[in-house]
This record gives C-alpha cells, structure tokens and sequence, in this order.
C-alpha cells in the first residue's frame, strides 16, 4: 500500500527551480534512502512534504488525503514526522519535555495525563538512548545527543511516516551502528522511514530503496545497489558536473 | 539567546517552587503583607492610593507579559489599556450601565481589538512585530480623538462613576467610597490574575508557547498551531489589558486620549516585565511593585518633571546587565 | 488648489526624507533600530529653540550646536547598542525605546511641557506665483533636504569611503572578509546620521510644535520611510519621504488636521502587512 504519494513536485525559489517535477511514491512499512550530492534539493523535498515550504505546483498525497496546502502542524498530526538536518531542540525545556511536547501535542487525541505522558516520553529516551540526560537542559546536549532527541520528539507524535534529515551525517562507525539499529528498532514500531543520506553511509544499510536527486531532478530510484551503480549517480557524486553553490 | 538556554523554563520553575518552601512561603509573607497593608499604614490617604496603582500596573504587567511568553514584544499595549478604559467609561456613562457590567464589556471591546491587531501583526516576528504594535496604538488613539460624537474627544471624559457598592444580604459595601475598598478590590483583580497566569504557564498552552518562543520551527513540527497560540495569547493579554484600563479609568474618574492611549501605557507594562523577568511569572509583578512605588515615593518628590526617567534608565540597565530581570537572574542563581 | 498641495507635500516630503535619512543609515550599517531618532530630532530642535530664543542666537547659527548635542548622545547610543547580544534588531528596538523615555523625560525638565515653535520671521513670509502661493519655509525646507541628500549622495556614491558604507549595508560579513572595518563603519554611521539629526532638528522646529513626547511621531515617520524604502537605496527613501507627505497632505485636505497622525502608522502596518518579512525581505528559504 502507498503511503506517500509525490506527483509532479515543482518548486522554485525566485526563479531558481530547487525541484522540478518530482514523482515518487513510498509504500507503507519501507524505508527509503534520498541521495544526493549538496543542493541536490533532498532538504527542500523534506520542507514540502512538512508542509514548512508550498510547492509551485503538484500535489502531495498522504494516505491518499491531499496535504499540498496544509500547515506544518496539521501534517504533523496526520501522522507525518521530521528531524532537522541541524537538530532543533526547545533549548530552555529538559530533554524530557521536550519529549513530552510531541507526545501532547502531536495527534489531535493525544490528551493524555501527564504521569502517562511521562512514562512515555521515558521509554523514547530510552530507546534512542539518552534516558540519563531526560533531566538535563536540552541546550547543553551534545550534538549526537541533540539529534537523538530530535528523533526521539519527532516518534512521539507517533507518526506513520518519518522523515529522517542527516541523522548520522559526520558519525564516526560506532555511532553509525548504533543508528542502523536504532533505524531497525523503530521500523519495528511500524514507522516508515524517508532518510536523507549524503555521505551514504547509513542508507545504503538500512533502505530498501533509494531515491537519487541532482540539481533538483530525480535521477534514479530503485535498489540500493542498481542506484549505485547508475552511470548519472556516480557522476553527479564524483562532481564530473558543476556543483552548484547551493545547500 | 545563551542566557536563554540557561533560563529555567516555566515548568521546571513550578517544580521548584513545589520543591522548595521557602518560595512558598515568601510567596504567603508577600500575600500577607499586602492583605494587612491598609492596617499597617493605617489607611493613609495617599500611600494606599499609591499601591493600588502599583497593584494595578502589576496586573497590567502580567496581562503584557501573557503576550510576553509567545516571545513577542508588544510596544503597543496602551491601544487595549485605551480601548478599555474608554469602553468601560462610555458605557457607564452613555448607558448607564453598572461597572460591574462595562468592565468585563471593556475587556471583550479590547479583545477584539486584539484581534485586528492579531490579523495584522500575527504574521510578523520579532522586531517587526514590535515596530507594527507601536504603529497600532495611533489608530484606535486618532479614532477616539476624532469621534467627537461618541467620545468627546481631546477633552476626555469627566465624571466617570467610580467602582460601584454592593448588597449582599444586608451587608454594604461601597467600593468607591474608600481607597481601602478600592484597594482590595484591585488587590483581588491582581490575586486572579496572577493564579491565571501561573494556571496558563504549567498548561498545556504554557508548554505549547515556551516550544514557540524556543524554536519555532521545531514547534510547528511537532504539532503546535502556532498562530493559533499565538493569537490566544495576544487575546487573553489584550483581555486582561482591556480590564486594567477599565479599573484605571473609574479608579481616576477623568480619562483623555493622551493620559490612556499615550507612550506611558505601552512602555510601562513593558519596562516591568523585562525588568522582572518576562520568562518567570512573579517577576513582572515584583517589578511593578517595588518600580511604582519608588517612582512615587522618591523621585517624584525629587523631580517632579521628568520622573519617570527612571523607567527608561532601569530599560537600559535591564538591557545591558540583567536580560532575563532581576527575578529570572534571582533563579538562575539559586 | 492641486499645486498647492503638490508643493507643500513636495516640500514636507522632503524634509520626512531628511528625518528619515539617519535612522535608515543607522540601521542599514548596524542593524539598530534607534526607536530614540524621534526624541533626538526634537531635543536638538529645543537645542536651537534655546539658543534662538534665550540667547539671540542667530537661527543659523544654532545648527552647529544641535549636531554637537546629538553627535554625543549618538556616540553614547553606539556605545550602548555596541553591548546588546542577539537577536540585535529586537534588543536594539527595546534598548532604545527606553533611552526614548530617558530623553522625554530629561526634555521634561529641562525645557517644561509647554509647546513651543521656532518662528522665524523671514520664513513666514512667501510670494504668489500664477495660482499658487509659496512660502519661505517651504522653500527653506525643500531646498535643504535637496542640498543635504545631494552631498550625503555624493558621499555614498562617489567616495571610497562611501562604497565602504555601502558594501557593509549589503552584507556585512562579506565587507569585514574584504577588510573592511566593519565596527568603524558603524561609529561613522552613527556620526552622520547625528549630523543629519542635528540638521533636521532646528528645522523641526520651525514647522512642528516642540514638546518632550512629540518625537515619536518623528519616529514613526522615520520607521515608515525606512521600512517603505528598504536598505541602501537613496533613491527609495526620497521617494517614500515624497508618497507620506502626499498621503498626509492629501489626508490633511480632505479629512483634516486631526487625522494626519495616523497615516504614517497605517502606512507602517499596510507595508509591514504586504511585506512580513521586513526590509530584508528573506522570503521562503
């Protein structure tokens, strides 16, 4: 079943085309990887679909309910979560309000009491490992941290679809490891994944599929190791284009 | 934006207000205090008078700072003070309505000035939501100066009736008669306020604008409607406004476009919550009471003109030394 | 009747641009927004009243001390805006607004609240034309706005020093990487923009009433233009200084006097209303 569908996704910022005409579809239960090189448009792609950005034009369809023009909230609530690419924790809460913020806030129903809240916002904690910080100021995580709290609100909206941005980008091959088996521990709460991975080197161990951009364009999709050996994709990573200027 | 992130939030500071007793009980000593003050100065005329406006701009400050812990700054909340003291005022006057009616009448006539402001303002941040406030207060000002009519204008409005009596059971009160009375009843309005703002502040739409003033972006990702809280807070602000300048006006009696809607009004609200704290919930009150009374009290006599340069200079002091006020800059030390 | 107001809006517009001119330049080389301009405007119109009026000062001749009073408070205000942390343009806008109030109330004392006017005799006069009368204050202002945004155009445009200013007002970052000395750019920005306060001021105060709280309209009509026009183009800000005195003359004529305040301030929420992103105009991204 598909549970993201991108139909002829254009956007333009001042006359510069970010994306153009982008169809995609990911199925319910997939994980699926967007590569790229820098400015290749996968952070624009994440801004649409989070409702942050309005395309130029297409349509975006969740669950088969048109969400082009609903606000960042609404998404949210229909079940479509994101990380940032720089984490954006609530600085002056605790990490474990932080948690609890999406689980309040996140679906419509979620009024829920705060000892239940509680104990949730905990076990996400614990589950992207940082429960002996859930007292501590969000503002002064380390970075690694940082962006496992991001993961860790963003799973308390419950969301059916998670848009994952750099999650391991600069993460030395532990921590790698321990991504690739937090990704697996959340697909098994039934999360579909949508993850953007420049440097590679986590997509290529968790997807099922990639989606390759370059210079706002869909190059190539399919299976990991057909996508890398696509004669576009190599190029578009070995730079034998201009790299355009753009993040 | 450092010391931000080393303020304490909202709820973490009702837990340790919970935690610790000595807030609690400063917080009890601080009620007392205030209870018994009409016996302690032995209902001196002008002392109490005096801190029942001290009361009032409290309260007013509180109502400002409600705005406040959206993260945005309002330069312009004489329009709903205005807006609610000439609503209250005319319909007693005009109508011949009780203010026990006109002044909740006054607060919904400033919420929905609040909303224009909202409409127009709400999509605009930081500095520019500021600079559009302090633009917004010349509209409902020129219109109440210009509407002969209806308001008078530049003349303002003479006697207005003061804060009325009432019966219960027998039992007689008349609350524009004495300033004690007067002074309670203000006391009261302040004591309401405050436990509302302490109710919103560990709510859910405490939590939702603390994530809006931190990160908006992360935010409205999560869930939050952000304009939507951000409105609520500019309503219930220009609410509580409304209803201080409602009590200002039949606290005075006289009122004129310039003494409600004027610079003072804006400023004044503001100057005590940041000086206070605008991300704690006594701090702005704490401010109000102890900025009033030393205006009054000292530099009044001493400079008659130009007094309330002190206002502006504690502003700059706040600005520089103390961004979180001296009552968030209290807490983080603690 | 039309040529009239054209006139009188030509040269009130004008004198705005003049007003405005140091709040835009503050702004676009720090990012500051000086909420103070209005008070500085009018204290060194009461500089000028003062010696005009208590010690016979020639009115020219009361120019110099004006700019020296607002060139120290100026200097002053840099040092303060200098120690502000992020984010700027907010802190800045209250900052300022409370050094507003620290000037109002020292006019307080220093000059009463009594309302006073500079009037010059020569200036009250004015000639016919075929159908329209001129008077010489018009011309006065008119023709020392011109002067004043002719030579500060020619400091922008045809100096070394100007093409510095400018290159800091697009981007400051790249203009300090391509060594330009970003801070001094701003204490120079200061100083112009208190000479072009210290020149307006006695100005003010042949055609405004002087009283402490009257610098906020002042104020607002700097905001207004700045806003109207954006950073770096003098050309912008002559022609929003020329459209708000259109739109107050034209608002003075067929609505009257009463309602001329407000116009700079719905002026202000409709810009602010179309252009949310502020000056800069940062749209999506």
């Amino acid at each position: 079943m598909i549970l993201l569908r991108l139909k002829s996704l254009n956007k333009t910022f001042n006359h510069f085309c970010a994306l153009t005409d982008i169809d995609f579809s990911v199925g319910e239960g997939e994980i699926v990887g967007l590569v790229g090189p820098n400015g290749a448009g996968k952070t624009t792609l994440f801004n649409l679909i989070s409702g942050r950005y309005k395309p130029s034009s297409g349509n975006i369809l969740f669950k088969d309910i048109d969400i082009t023009h609903l606000k960042p909230h609404a998404i949210c609530r229909l079940g479509i979560s994101r990380t940032f690419q720089s984490s954006r924790p609530f600085p002056g809460m605790s990490v474990l309000q932080n948690v609890m913020v999406g689980h309040v806030f996140g679906k419509r129903s979620s009024l829920h009491s705060r000892p239940e809240n509680k104990q949730a916002a905990k076990e996400l904690l614990d589950i992207v490992g940082i429960a002996h910080k859930a007292d501590a100021p969000a503002g002064r995580l380390t970075l690694s941290e940082q962006r496992r709290l991001d993961l860790a609100r963003a799973l308390a909206t419950r969301p059916k679809l998670l848009l994952l941005d750099e999650v391991a980008a600069g993460f030395s091959p532990v921590l790698v490891k321990q991504a690739v088996e937090l990704i697996n521990r959340v697909r098994k709460r039934g999360v579909t994944l949508l993850i953007i991975d420049h440097f590679l080197n986590l997509s290529l161990k968790v997807s099922d599929r990639l989606l390759a951009l370059d210079h706002g364009e869909k190059i190539a999709e399919g299976p990991p190791h057909v996508v890398m050996r696509n004669p576009e994709v190599l190029r578009a990573y070995l730079g034998l284009r201009h790299e355009s200027e753009r993040d | 934006m450092e010391n931000d992130k080393k303020t304490m939030n909202f709820l973490t500071a009702k837990n340790r207000l919970n935690k610790s007793k000595t807030h609690w009980i400063g917080l009890f000593l601080g009620f007392m205090l205030f209870f018994a003050l009409p016996l302690l100065v032995q209902s001196n005329h002008y002392i109490l008078q005096v801190f029942t406006h001290a009361l009032l701009l409290a309260a007013l400050a509180l109502a400002w700072d409600l705005l406040g812990a959206s993260g945005s700054i309002s330069l312009g909340h004489a329009a709903f003070f205005g807006a609610g003291a000439y609503a209250s005022a005319l319909l007693g006057l005009d109508l011949g309505l009780s203010p026990w009616a006109t002044i909740p009448l006054a607060g919904l006539i400033a919420t929905g000035l609040g909303l224009i402001m909202g409409l127009i303002c709400l999509r605009l941040r930081g500095a520019y939501f500021a600079l559009a406030t302090l633009a917004f207060v010349e509209i409902p000002w020129v219109i109440t100066d210009n509407w002969d009519s209806l308001t008078r204008g530049s003349l303002g409005l003479v006697g207005i009736s003061g804060l009325p009596s009432i019966r219960i059971h027998g039992f007689h009160v008349d609350f524009g008669s004495s300033i004690v009375v007067s002074y309670y009843l203000i006391f009261a309005y302040f004591m309401i306020l405050l436990g509302l703002v302490a109710f919103v502040h560990q709510s859910n739409i405490g939590l939702a604008l603390q994530a809006i003033r931190e990160e908006e972006i992360a935010a409205e990702a999560v869930g939050i409607h952000v304009n939507g809280y951000r409105l609520l807070s500019l309503l219930m602000s220009a609410f509580f406004t409304g209803v201080c300048g409602a009590c200002y006006a039949h606290l005075v009696r006289y009122i004129e476009p310039g003494l409600v809607y004027g610079l003072h009004f804006s400023a004044v609200p503001m100057i005590f919550a940041i000086c206070g704290g605008r991300l704690t919930i006594l701090g702005p009150a704490v401010a109000a009471m102890v900025l009033y009374p030393m205006d009054q009290f000292v530099f009044h006599p001493l400079l008659p003109a130009g007094h309330e340069f002190l206002y502006g200079a504690v502003l700059i002091l706040a600005m520089l030394f103390m961004p979180n006020g001296f009552w968030g800059r209290l807490r983080n030390a603690s | 009747m039309w040529s009239m107001i054209f006139v009188s809006s030509l040269s009130l517009g004008s004198f705005y641009t003049l007003v405005a001119l140091g709040f835009a330049l503050i702004f676009g080389v720090t990012r500051n927004f000086n909420l103070a301009h209005g008070e500085l405007v009018v204290l060194a119109g009461y500089v000028s009243y003062w010696l005009w009026k208590m010690w016979a000062f020639p009115f020219i001749l009361t120019f110099p001390a004006a700019v020296l009073v607002s060139l120290v408070i100026c200097l002053g205000l840099e040092r303060l805006f200098a120690r502000l942390h992020e984010p700027l343009a907010l802190n800045s806008i209250v900052l300022s607004f409370g050094v507003a109030v620290v000037i109002q109330n020292s006019m307080l004392f220093l000059f009463s609240g009594n309302y006073r006017l500079i009037r010059i005799p020569v200036l009250s006069r004015g000639f016919h034309l075929p159908g329209l009368y001129i008077s010489y204050t018009q011309i006065t202002l008119l023709g020392s706005s011109l002067i004043i945004l002719f030579l500060l155009y020619m400091l922008m445009y045809r100096t070394y020093l100007g093409k510095a200013m400018r290159a800091t007002i697009q981007d400051k970052d790249a203009a300090a990487m391509a060594g330009i000395n970003v801070s001094a750019m701003g204490t120079l920005a200061f100083c112009i923009g208190a000479l072009l306060i210290g020149l307006a001021g006695p100005l003010y105060g042949c055609i405004h009433y002087l009283y402490p709280s009257s610098g906020q309209e002042a104020t607002l009509v700097a905001v207004t233009i700045t806003i109207f026009a954006g950073v770096g183009r003098l050309s912008g800000i002559i022609l929003a200084g020329w459209i708000l005195g259109l739109a107050e003359s034209f608002t003075v004529v067929f609505f009257g006097v009463s309602w001329r305040e407000m116009v700079s301030a719905v002026l202000l929420l409709a810009l602010l209303y179309f252009r949310p992103h502020g000056i800069l105009g940062h749209g999506e991204r």
